[in-house]
């Protein structure tokens, strides 16, 4: 048993240590995000006067829970880019010669995903604090938005894992990075879906995206509201499950290659 | 053979190459498209904003859209450029007895051309969406004005740093001033409904007046009012990135 922890906790910290030693590969989803928000904050601010438009103080707290799920998002390709570099460099093959636990293989890159999301929101809010942002849900809403996008994050990082261990490619994996885009821009992570009309709403309406960052944004503008967050953290957990399931698949495809 | 002709060859081979590598062209002419949709949808509701000029945002969209394409497609020649300096087939064209300025005029013309395939492609999509062209044919033309230009600004914006770093990495960093470029303008909301410094920023940004150029017939009539300051834009960054691009051109040492 302390074999199999040791295995888990040694895998999960170099994947992090990797992703700090790897700034190129992070700060792209440290700092656009960051810059959309400071760009819409500004360009649309006027907008939340329009009627149907969410009661916000500002457009940057309508828009804080969709930087910080965006964030996330992108930096969890980060996951599946390192898994695709390990097996083109070979430290992959050199893994599963070991008795190493299969699974501790998964577990430690989504524990990079999941670290790196979290210390990213709490990181995003403290630079839009200094903005003027208000958050009615307090430190539980904060807690609550970080961990949704954490669980997100690490969901679809298993996602761009499996589509590593399936390509073994990083350019692969890096070509996935517009699905995420178009998901985001279909859904009601930039603009109220109460202002959407005909076609767009529908999409926009069964897109779980759209469900998801708005429970995070009612903890911001809101407050504290548990079945809001329940439904929020709910997708996010339903993206991690599917996520897991398609690169355990994988991971077995590919070890049953190498067999 | 004249630099009329070299220039002719290079840039003959530079619009040959978009069907050989076409991950590299293909985006230039999918991602505005889907700006077309995806923000005529988001933010379908920000014509309600009083003093919004547009009655329905795929009018406001398009054109900008349009622009954001033509300039990518610029961008490509300089990425291509990249990509020649990297393999060694540049520094062989550099070794030929033809002129520096030809050889730089290549690429810049071929951006320009290239620029037709996104104008194309938008003004279709701007039909079948019933996107409303309010002068009527004349519509086009100053949206193929500023197209063109535009293509031609990012040309040398791309060519410039592709001489300079000689690298394809640099891509991202090319294409993301450009998303800056256009972000920090009237993309979204007219400059009037801007907010705080993005207002003050899209004030001196170039691209406002290229983009107010390239929308006036989507609006209502041409004037010459409404397409001087995008026509002394388009010539100052051109003014200004053609000396960068050749400064370029003129360090770059086989």
């Amino acid at each position: 048993m302390s074999i199999a922890v040791a295995q888990y906790a040694s895998l999960s910290r170099r994947s992090i240590v990797t992703t700090i030693r790897q700034p190129i590969a992070i700060i792209p989803s440290f700092t656009f995000p960051l810059l959309f928000l400071a760009i819409n904050a500004a360009a649309l601010e006027r907008s939340i006067n329009l009627p149907g438009f969410p009661p916000v103080d500002s457009f940057l707290q309508f828009m804080i829970a969709t930087t910080i799920v965006q964030g996330g998002l992108f930096g969890a390709i980060a996951s599946g880019s390192a898994i695709a570099a390990d097996i083109e460099g070979g430290f992959f093959d050199r893994l599963i010669a070991t008795p190493v636990s299969r699974t501790s293989i998964l577990i430690g890159r989504l524990a990079g995903s999941f670290t790196l999301a979290f210390t990213q929101a709490w990181l995003f809010f403290g630079v839009a604090h200094l903005f003027g942002l208000t958050v009615d849900g307090g430190f539980l809403g904060m807690f609550g938005v970080a961990l949704i996008s954490s669980i997100a994050s690490a969901g679809l990082g298993s996602v761009s894992v499996a589509i590593g261990l399936k390509s073994g490619s990083t350019e692969v994996v890096q070509g996935s990075f517009p699905l995420i885009f178009v998901s985001m821009f279909l859904s009601s992570a930039f603009f109220p879906r109460s202002l959407m009309e005909g076609w767009f709403k529908s999409v926009a309406t069964i897109n779980p995206l759209s469900h998801m960052i708005e429970g995070a944004r009612s903890l911001v503008f809101r407050g504290w509201e548990t079945s809001e967050f329940l439904m929020s953290l709910g997708i996010a957990f339903a993206i991690l499950v599917l996520g897991l399931t398609l690169s355990l698949l994988a991971l077995r495809a590919r070890l049953a290659d190498k067999a | 053979m004249s630099s009329l002709d070299v220039a002719w060859g290079i840039t003959v081979r530079s619009l040959k190459l978009i069907p050989r590598y076409p991950s590299t062209f293909f985006p230039s002419l999918i991602m505005p498209v889907f700006f077309v949709i995806a923000f005529s949808g988001a933010f379908s509701g920000l014509v309600n904003l009083p003093g919004f000029p547009a009655t329905e945002m795929k009018d406001w969209i398009l054109p900008m859209a349009t622009m954001q394409g033509c300039a990518f497609a610029g961008i490509t020649t300089g990425v291509a450029l990249a990509r020649d300096l990297e393999n060694g087939f540049f520094d062989r064209l550099i070794l030929s007895p033809a002129p520096r300025r030809a050889i730089l005029a290549g690429p810049l013309l071929a951006a320009m051309l290239r620029a037709f395939l996104p104008l194309t492609l938008l003004t279709g999509v701007g039909l079948i969406a019933g996107v409303h062209y309010r002068a009527g044919a004349l519509t086009v033309v100053p949206l193929a004005v500023a197209g063109v230009g535009i293509a031609l600004v990012a040309g040398m914006w791309s060519v410039g740093m592709a001489l300079r770093t000689k690298s394809q990495q640099a891509a991202p960093l090319i294409q993301m001033m450009l998303f800056l470029g256009f972000f920090l303008s009237t993309a979204l909301v007219p400059v009037d409904l801007l907010t705080g410094w993005v207002q003050t920023v899209a004030r001196v940004n170039p691209v406002t007046d290229v983009l107010q150029l390239a929308r006036q017939g989507f609006l209502g009539d041409i004037t010459w009012e409404t397409s001087r300051p995008g026509l002394l834009s388009l010539l100052g960054m051109s003014a200004v990135l053609g000396v960068f691009a050749n400064r370029g051109m003129d360090k770059v040492v086989p």
